[in-house]
């Protein structure tokens, strides 16, 4: 069975792929189910039912400092103006603006890899860069920035960037020289053949790579937002922790999670859509 | 017939690890005519690969010059095609784009996008691409394959349409068939063989192969290490006359073996004529 060459079929690999899953759910609804026989008002482990009332409040409810919305509205109006909305609205915002800051590191890193002057100029300080610890600077950050959308923004750009730049610098490298000389046998100069020669064959694996560091884009935005803000997913959970809101905070973590799911799933459609020929996602 | 590529006094010297450095050549000289089909051969580490990187531009000799037509080669440009034994297409690109790439890249002006005229460019250039990839022996369903899903043949004749639709002065083929099996082989070398003869185009062929070598060429250049030195020089420069080879191109078998036997010979610095005496 757990022999190098002894290989699942279909069904039984589908099924290993559920097993931990199932495992964890019948765990966690056994002990919550021991805890709450001990102690009804248990609020370490909520039962699925306070779990589910919990999302439901979080999606149908405005925030506390929002004005309420009519008891009949619609479904539709009750989520866009519920505290769950406005707190993904507001993480997401956030989130997209720093993956759209990751294209001028994708640029440099490409840079960086095609022309050696380049290289040679900003490798050894985005190296020294990549290894400063991003939360480290947080203070820094809030200080020249403010607590506002910025030096969040800053936060994840200084976390993520040099690792995209990096990683864009080698994928550049690691181009064969003969696909380089042979897009300037073809007639294309230093421009055409970074941008039509290099970056198309390597642009799914930077996506690919970007997709890898969506956790750590997280992350970073998530350190930002609880210890200044004053909405996004992190900062409610930041906010519950305080009222010890357990039958919120795993429905919001759980709902981080299957955002970031579904980004990542997306991102890797979108690079096979895009990209064909490229069979390594 | 007219020089096209002169190579005068060439050195190359590469930096050693440990210090000092590793001479690969040093006073070499050679004359490329044109329209001729020239081979090289010799050993792994002799320099073959480094005089076609002279010849391309994308190494430049440690002394001496290489030009062409009188200029100094700077650097690789569409005057010199090239075919490398692997790599050699975009894997990004269909066979058609790949093939299409080099005209679309000499057609495009960012300001000619607005241009009806410029898209029918590209349509002629589509019509031009698929002609070059009949002419290597692909059907135009080839054209939206990926370079991944050709066989090794395959994307070598793709990797000399690339190559021809630029129409270079000479064309250089860097043990670019070693890597197919026999069969293909012989099939790549006969359509290499038909192509410089309809395009008279240079060729510049390196291979390890003799046989390879004597069939394609009209001339074999072969590198050798010096004895006493741990340079390379040319150690035979034979042309191949056209008496020798029979109605379908291969030389006949015994004067296959006779000129094998020589380029053998010269190899391992003997005098060749001593040793067919032997014989």
């Amino acid at each position: 069975m757990f022999r190098i060459f002894a290989l699942p079929n279909r069904t039984m690999a589908f099924a290993l792929s559920w097993l931990l899953f199932a495992g964890g759910i019948v765990f966690y609804l056994r002990t919550s189910h021991a805890r709450h026989v001990d102690n009804p008002d248990d609020r370490i482990l909520p039962t699925v039912q306070q779990l589910a009332g919990g999302f439901w409040h979080a999606a149908t409810t405005p925030a506390d400092d929002d004005a309420d919305v009519a008891e009949n509205a619609p479904a539709a109006q009750r989520f866009l103006n519920s505290m769950l909305w406005k707190d993904t609205k507001a993480s997401g915002q956030r989130f997209l603006l720093s993956l759209v800051l990751m294209l001028p590191a994708v640029i440099l890193g490409l840079h960086m890899g095609a022309l050696p002057w380049i290289g040679s100029f900003f490798t050894r300080s985005i190296l020294f860069f990549d290894k400063i610890v991003a939360l480290s600077v947080l203070p820094i950050l809030f200080i020249a920035f403010g607590i506002g959308q910025t030096a969040k923004i800053m936060l994840i750009v200084i976390g993520v960037a040099p690792t995209i730049i990096l990683d864009t610098f080698n994928l550049t490298k690691s181009v064969p020289a003969e696909q380089v000389i042979k897009g300037f046998t073809l007639g294309a100069k230093d421009l055409a053949v970074t941008y039509r020669v290099m970056l198309p064959q390597i642009w799914p694996r930077i996506l690919n790579s970007i997709r890898l560091n969506l956790k750590a884009i997280a992350l970073f935005l998530f350190a930002g937002e609880m210890i200044a803000s004053t909405d996004g997913l992190a900062y409610r959970i930041a906010l519950l922790q305080r009222h010890m809101g357990m039958d919120l905070i795993v429905p919001y973590v759980l709902w981080v999670a299957l955002l970031l799911f579904l980004v990542d799933a997306a991102l890797r459609m979108f690079i096979r859509w895009m990209n064909p020929w490229f069979r390594e996602t | 017939m007219r020089s096209l590529i002169s190579l005068r006094d060439i050195t190359v010297r590469y930096p050693l690890k440990g210090g000092g450095t590793h001479t690969v050549f040093s006073g070499l000289n050679l004359t490329i005519d044109e329209g001729e089909f020239i081979c090289v051969v010799g050993q792994t580490g002799c320099g073959k690969s480094t005089l076609l990187r002279l010849i391309l531009g994308s190494e430049q000799p440690s002394s001496g010059e290489v030009r062409m037509d009188g200029r100094q080669i700077q650097e690789p440009n569409r005057e010199r095609g090239y075919v490398p034994q692997k790599c050699s297409l975009f894997p990004d690109k269909t066979v058609l784009e790949n093939v299409a790439f080099g005209p679309i890249i000499e057609s495009f002006r960012l300001h000619r996008l607005v241009s009806p005229a410029w898209w029918k460019t590209r349509k002629n250039i589509r019509d031009e691409s698929s002609e070059y990839l009949r002419r290597v022996g692909l059907s135009p369903k080839d054209g939206s394959k990926y370079p991944d899903q050709l066989s090794g043949g395959m994307q070598q004749r793709v990797s000399i349409a690339q190559s021809l639709i630029m129409q270079p002065r000479i064309l250089l083929m860097d043990e670019a068939f070693s890597a197919l099996d026999p069969a293909t082989r012989a099939e790549m070398q006969r359509l290499t063989r038909s192509i410089w003869q309809d395009t008279n185009t240079t060729f510049l062929f390196v291979t390890h192969n003799l046989a390879e070598a004597v069939f394609l060429g009209s001339r074999v250049i072969l590198i050798a290490k010096e004895n006493a030195a741990d340079h390379s020089r040319i150690a035979c420069d034979l042309q191949i006359p056209d008496r020798i080879r029979r109605a379908d191109g291969y030389p006949r078998q015994d004067e296959l073996d006779r000129v094998i036997y020589k380029l053998e010979c010269a190899a391992v610095d003997k005098r060749p004529d001593d040793v067919l005496v032997l014989k």
